[in-house]
């Protein structure tokens, strides 16, 4: 086999993985009755609060983009993913594997990705009609791929402060809830990114969340196809970004763990 | 050819994270050669500097100082030569996904290990079968019992087909059935030419399936040796088994320097036990100087000398 091919499988086979990993915790019905009806909460609760100062503009606003931002959230939770890893003890077996442990992670989580994208794409189709929002076909099509972008860049995203706080395994969950409600206030969720002044809106836009949002507005909205496109590169520009920096990470995590003692054989 | 393993007064300092924590010095200038095929026991006690070493010799961890190498290639510089080339097992339940099946384990980690697809399925299938999984392969390792995970560490550690193992405490916990096939695989292992080594604190381990053991105690190597001969490198430690001593004179001759013990036996006799070259000549002749012609010297056992050398802490697990 060539390198790539090798390196796909090995992708492919983390992958399956993660994915057995995911679905011994979920199965259909505990994902639908578990999750998904709190995702559909969570967004009706913000849609309701549009319908309550009775414009439907706003309440358009706020069910686009809380929708979306649950791919954002799956994603995110990423940042479990070696958290988890730890604590089965096989970090060390990874850094002594001949695969990078970077590649794994990255693919061993990618079910996250789909989940995020299906989700939101699932809140979108089930809330819209609930609130009376017209989904225009076949534009609506282009909100697919969008949201998949958001939902990948978001893992990547969740992949990197993974990397960032590996260290410090009990403050896990309190980095996933304060991404979790940044990204909420700051990539145009609830609020436009006009709201708040220039330098802040580019940070925004740095973000994993902010760019799709605006092309998937921009769908909706009947915007022109270049602007939407824009949006698109941009949304993977970022991904591809942190995910680099996730790698950078990592590699400085693993020789460093390999300099101090840190990779543990056995607690 | 190059050796499997070579160690080069490989020193590994553990400064102190917290400040009340004290510098360790978990390897202290080892040196040790490996041939290839060779099982090689490193035998000590806790905190010897056993794990330390093998991280080392698994890329896993930096010397302060020193050189090793696998194979011929450095473990430090050359980790993308080394790492296919050896496995890792280490004692205990960690180190496999709960949630995936036995199979989904071994897949995954052959996959990583870089083997095409059908390999890795066969290796698999083989391996299930080889340390008694076949039947179970698709449970999740969540229920399985520990021997049973032990074994499956077992398989993981063999499923990139190395060609030089590194067993840390592998049988950690397995009950003494599960330690017997334990010992045979390892020789089935052998029987392909790989190299092994093996950590462990266990004595009879190390004496029933070494080539050689190497005897480390604070970072220190004592000694490598067959577990037979260990006892002749170490002739000091003698042991002179007399009857129909008289008492005045066992007394005067536990009063020699060198002489570490003299202790009775039921049926009448003593036991004098030496601990410094030499000793044993003096014992001699005092012993045939008072008439005593029912003298016999023997060597310790591997374990008489461990627990000589490195005292009771040697028998802590
Ligand atoms: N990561 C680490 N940080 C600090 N000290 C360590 C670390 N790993 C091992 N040590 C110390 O190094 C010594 C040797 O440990 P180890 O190699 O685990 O011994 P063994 O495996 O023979 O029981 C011990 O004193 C241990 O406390
Ligand atoms: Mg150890």
């Amino acid at each position: 086999m060539t390198r790539v091919a090798v390196t796909l499988n090995v992708m492919r086979n983390a992958f399956r993985a993660g994915l057995a990993d995911y679905r011994a915790i979920f199965t259909w019905k505990s994902w639908l009755a578990g999750w998904y009806l709190r995702v559909i909460a969570q967004v009706a609760f913000f849609a309701l609060i549009g319908e309550r100062l009775e414009d439907d503009e706003k309440t358009m606003y706020l069910l686009v983009g809380n929708s979306i931002m649950i791919a954002a959230v799956v994603g995110v939770f990423s940042l479990n993913m070696t958290t988890s890893e730890r604590g089965a003890g096989t970090l060390p077996l990874l850094v002594a594997s001949p695969s990078s442990p970077v590649v794994v992670f990255s693919a061993r989580g990618a079910y996250l990705a789909v989940d995020g994208a299906l989700s939101a794409l699932a809140a979108l189709a089930v809330a819209g009609p609930m609130f009376g929002v017209s989904l225009p076909w076949p534009d609506v099509l282009a909100v697919v791929p969008l949201t998949g972008l958001v939902a990948v860049a978001s893992y990547c995203f969740g992949t990197f402060l993974a990397g960032l706080v590996f260290r410090f395994r009990s403050v896990n969950n309190l980095v996933v809830v304060t991404t979790h409600v940044s990204l909420m206030a700051a990539c145009g969720v609830n609020v436009p990114l006009s709201f708040y002044p220039e330098p802040l809106e580019w940070l925004s836009r740095l973000l994993p969340l902010t760019n799709g949002l605006l092309g998937i507005r921009g769908v909706f909205g009947g915007a022109d196809p270049t602007t939407i496109l824009g949006d698109a590169a941009l949304e993977a520009a970022v991904a591809v970004a942190w995910m680099t920096v996730a790698l950078a990470t990592f590699n400085r995590l693993a020789a460093r763990g390999r300099r101090d003692g840190s990779l543990e054989f056995a607690s | 050819m190059p050796d499997a393993v070579e160690v080069e007064d490989v020193t590994r300092v553990f400064e102190p994270r917290k400040k009340k924590d004290e510098r360790v010095v978990a390897l202290d200038e080892v040196s040790l050669t490996i041939p290839e095929g060779e099982i090689h026991g490193l035998l000590g006690p806790n905190g010897a500097g056993k794990t330390t070493l093998v991280k080392i010799l698994s890329t896993v961890l930096l010397p302060t100082s020193g050189r090793a190498r696998v194979c011929g290639h450095d473990v430090v510089e050359e980790t993308k030569a080394v790492r296919p080339l050896i496995g890792i097992v280490f004692g205990g339940e960690r180190g496999l996904y709960w949630r995936l099946t036995g199979r989904q384990n071994l897949e995954y980690w052959g996959a990583l290990y870089r083997l095409p697809p059908a390999a890795v399925r066969e290796r698999t299938r083989t391996l299930l079968e080889r340390v008694g999984l076949a039947d179970r392969a698709d449970q999740r390792v969540e229920q399985y019992s520990r021997g049973m995970k032990q074994r499956l560490h077992l398989a993981r550690g063999l499923i990139g087909d190395a060609k030089v193992l590194f067993l840390d405490e592998p049988t950690t916990g397995m009950d003494p059935i599960a330690g017997r096939e334990f010992r045979t695989l390892i020789g089935e292992l052998k029987g392909e030419g790989r190299t092994i080594l093996l950590a462990t604190h266990d004595m009879v381990e190390a004496e029933t399936v070494c080539d050689r053991v190497t005897l480390i105690d604070r970072g220190k190597i004592i000694a490598t040796e067959s577990p037979r001969s260990l006892g002749h490198v170490i002739s000091r430690f003698q042991r002179v088994d007399v009857e129909g001593a008289p008492e005045p004179v066992l007394g005067r001759i536990a009063a020699l320097e060198g002489v570490s013990a003299v202790t009775r036996t039921e049926d009448g006799g003593a036991r004098i036990e030496v601990s410094e070259e030499g000793a044993t000549a003096e014992v001699l002749r005092r012993l045939v100087d008072a008439g005593v012609t029912s003298v016999r010297t023997s060597l310790p056992s591997l374990e008489e000398v461990y627990v000589q050398l490195i005292g009771e802490r040697g028998l802590e697990v």
